[in-house]
């Protein structure tokens, strides 16, 4: 179930292999794509469909991913997702398990780019925490953009039973 | 008290309900909780009211058993963290309430324990025992052993330095704190006062980790305790050791996956036994130990029982820690036997598991357990037997080198669940603990998650994961009475005596505790949160939902 893993992360000097694991992502994602710059700021509006009564959604900067529709980057993502326990609360491949499914195309706090990153970012009140600190916002593009790249299951919404 | 006695047998002496009128139960009466999330644990009946205790938010309702359709007392709702329920690592369970003291007392998820007036519902004290930016929920039973309350901290799977704590029962400060690992001091052993049966020495909680790793090395306390009075030891089982990648923590790690027995008042730990050494499958022993006098080869022997989530049921002797009898008493693998003479397990080379050995395949049971601690079973001076819910599945177990991030899981597993033999991923037994072995067995289609009951009446009572609640004849297992009770039973029976004299069972419906097993598409309430079904409870999902009621019984 679990995507395969094209990094192999085997150091014991924990703490530590976590930026460096970052690096290394962000380092080889700059040799790929070395024409994206890493956008810093934070997201603007988390949810566009709660704006109604106002009109129009209220000034802040633009955020996009840097990484988005990129293979290489969602596979660094795939690994990124084990090594940093994500998968653990998650399941693997997002499935669900004490965390919500993030494979199934619908998202609780928004379904744009810069929601996802939000919400890894900064975390989520119900127990979600919060990466920035420690994977910087190159790192949580990564993710999102690994999370963005996983198909929903076709038999979604409706799920049949055969009795036996 | 949460299993009905010290001894923790969820013995009820009533025998209004026999078997030959179990037959004619019926409902009498349900309320919804109003909460979804497993609902573990049991009601607790004191006087004419019965308290139940919600998953979080951990709401307590006291019920009036005195009036027409037992209408509420008060409820109390404490303002409990959300921020809890995502280091919770498997759902947001909580095990139930103790009286004492004209207290209620219980735990909140957020790590803390609350003290409510049972006659007011008014708060009396709270205090903070656990902290959640560390890994650390609550979801276990208090138990009150004269002025202390005893209590201790999920958290097995967020690199945790596990604790149990003896709190003052009249203001909640905290008297006693004895880690299950690390140092001696702080495991409060005693210079000659500490007399594990079958190791000697000092510092074994910190020379049994390879490189400091008790720091982070979990041995949690999420399940139940008992106590012996005569010889004035708590009991109580250790969660398993982190991170799951074994190899990162060479040794036995001590004292995780144990039974540790302590001094109620100052915490002092007079002996402890390991069951699972170096536990490598999440082996947890967080299940119930039951205190039974039992007659073993003539002798009369002052036992503890336990049914451990590596298959094997142990009966050891009470006053030492030293293993009598344990035999599986469900599939496993992992182990040829358990060798009397040192106590420890006779392991299968093949199940070993870590970094460096890959995906392991076969291995029972499951890190779900031969049972799960959820699941207490309950023991019969009549008939000298325990009943309990099994499982009968295995898994293949996949774990990688992690490191320590605070706050978030410190695991590192894929753990895939294959079925058992026989076709049934469930049973609910009756045991024989002075030999050993199986006296009869009840299959069940899926993994039995409830607690066990047995009464005077000779009747035995459980639920099923697909929401039946069920009421056997406890010398031959033969079904007497079942109804569907909407969701899947993951919590225990009760049986009480109601205000009008007559015998009552009740139970919580409510399926949950772990949603890595049990099936996520039995939830419905979040349009955001789709899962796919679970392919080991195949069509779990289409006979039953989450859910939250209590309901009663009688006849």
């Amino acid at each position: 179930m679990r995507p395969q893993r094209t990094l192999s992360w085997r150091s014991s000097a924990a703490r530590w292999a976590v930026p460096a694991l970052l690096g290394l992502v962000v380092a080889g994602s700059r040799g790929a794509t070395p024409t994206h710059a890493p956008v810093i700021a934070a997201p603007g509006v988390a949810n566009p469909a709660h704006i109604a009564a106002g009109g129009r959604p209220p000034p802040g900067p633009v955020v996009q991913n840097p990484y988005r529709g990129e293979p290489a980057i969602a596979h660094a993502g795939a690994t990124l997702f084990v090594s940093m326990h994500c998968s653990d609360c998650h399941a693997d491949a997002a499935a669900g398990a004490v965390g919500p499914n993030l494979g199934d195309g619908r998202w609780r706090y928004g379904a744009s780019d810069a929601a996802v990153f939000r919400s890894i970012y900064y975390g989520r009140p119900r127990g979600m925490p919060a990466f920035g600190g420690l994977l910087g916002a190159q790192g949580v593009w990564v993710l999102v953009t690994y999370l963005r790249s996983l198909p929903p299951p076709p038999d979604l919404p409706t799920e049949r039973f055969t009795q036996h | 008290m949460p299993a009905g006695d010290y001894a923790a047998t969820r013995y009820s002496p009533l025998d209004q309900i026999d078997v030959a009128n179990a037959p004619r139960l019926h409902p009498v009466w349900s309320f919804s909780t109003g909460v979804l999330g497993g609902h573990e644990g049991q009601p607790l009946v004191v006087g004419d009211t019965m308290y139940v205790v919600t998953p979080w938010p951990n709401v307590l309702y006291a019920f009036d058993l005195g009036r027409p359709g037992y209408p509420l007392k008060w409820k109390y709702r404490p303002n409990v963290s959300r921020a809890a329920i995502g280091a919770a690592c498997c759902d947001v369970v909580n095990r139930g309430a103790v009286y004492a003291d004209g207290k209620i007392i219980y735990n909140l998820l957020d790590g803390h324990t609350v003290a409510v007036d049972a006659a007011t519902g008014h708060p009396v004290w709270e205090t903070k025992i656990a902290s959640v930016a560390d890994g650390e929920t609550v979801t276990m039973a208090p138990l009150v052993i004269g002025d202390r309350v005893i209590v201790g901290a999920s958290g097995g799977e967020f690199g945790i330095y596990g604790w149990i704590k003896g709190l003052d029962l009249a203001t909640g400060r905290v008297v006693w704190t004895g880690h299950n690992l690390g140092p001696d001091a702080g495991m409060l052993i005693k210079a000659g006062e500490f007399h594990p049966p079958y190791v000697s020495g000092t510092e074994l909680g910190v020379r049994s980790w390879a490189n400091g790793t008790w720091k982070h090395g979990g041995g949690p306390v999420w399940g139940w305790i008992s106590y012996d009075p005569k010889r004035d030891l708590l009991y109580y089982g250790t969660g398993n050791a982190g991170p799951y990648d074994a190899e990162q923590r060479g040794g036995d790690n001590r004292w995780t996956s144990s039974v540790l027995a302590r001094r109620p008042e100052d915490g002092t730990l007079v002996w402890a036994y390991q069951f699972t050494p170096h536990d490598s499958w999440d082996y947890d022993a967080t299940g119930a130990m039951v205190l039974a006098d039992l007659t073993i080869g003539g002798k009369p022997v002052p036992a503890l029982v336990h049914f451990d989530k590596n298959g094997f049921a142990y009966t050891l002797d009470r006053s030492t820690g030293r293993v009598l009898v344990a035999k599986p008493f469900t599939h496993e693998t992992w182990a040829k036997s358990i060798d009397l003479a040192t106590g420890r397990p006779v392991e299968n080379p093949a199940m070993q598991t870590g970094d460096t050995k890959g995906n392991v395949k076969g291995i029972c049971p499951s890190l779900e357990g031969g049972v799960s601690p959820a699941s207490p079973p309950a023991y019969s001076p009549q008939t000298h037997l325990f009943y309990t819910s099994t499982n009968n599945f295995c898994m293949d177990y996949k774990v990688h080198q992690i490191a320590y991030i605070k706050g978030t899981p410190y695991m590192g597993v894929s753990s895939p669940y294959t079925p058992g033999p026989g076709g049934n991923l469930g049973a609910f037994i009756a045991w024989d603990a002075a030999t050993g072995r199986v006296v009869w067995k009840d299959k069940e289609p899926y993994p039995s998650w409830s607690g066990a009951l047995v009464t005077a009446g000779d009747v035995a009572f459980y639920g099923t994961l697909d929401g039946w609640f069920k009421a056997v004849d406890a010398r031959t297992g033969k079904l007497l009475y079942r109804f569907k009770v909407g969701s899947g039973v993951v919590g225990a029976p009760i049986a009480f005596r109601g205000p009008d004299g007559r015998q009552y069972v009740a139970i919580y419906a409510g399926i949950g505790g772990d949603w890595a097993l049990l099936a996520g598409d039995t939830s419905s309430d979040d349009p955001t949160d789709l899962r796919a079904p679970n392919p080991l409870v195949k069509n779990l999902a289409s006979r039953t939902s989450q859910g939250g009621m209590v309901w009663i019984f009688g006849l």
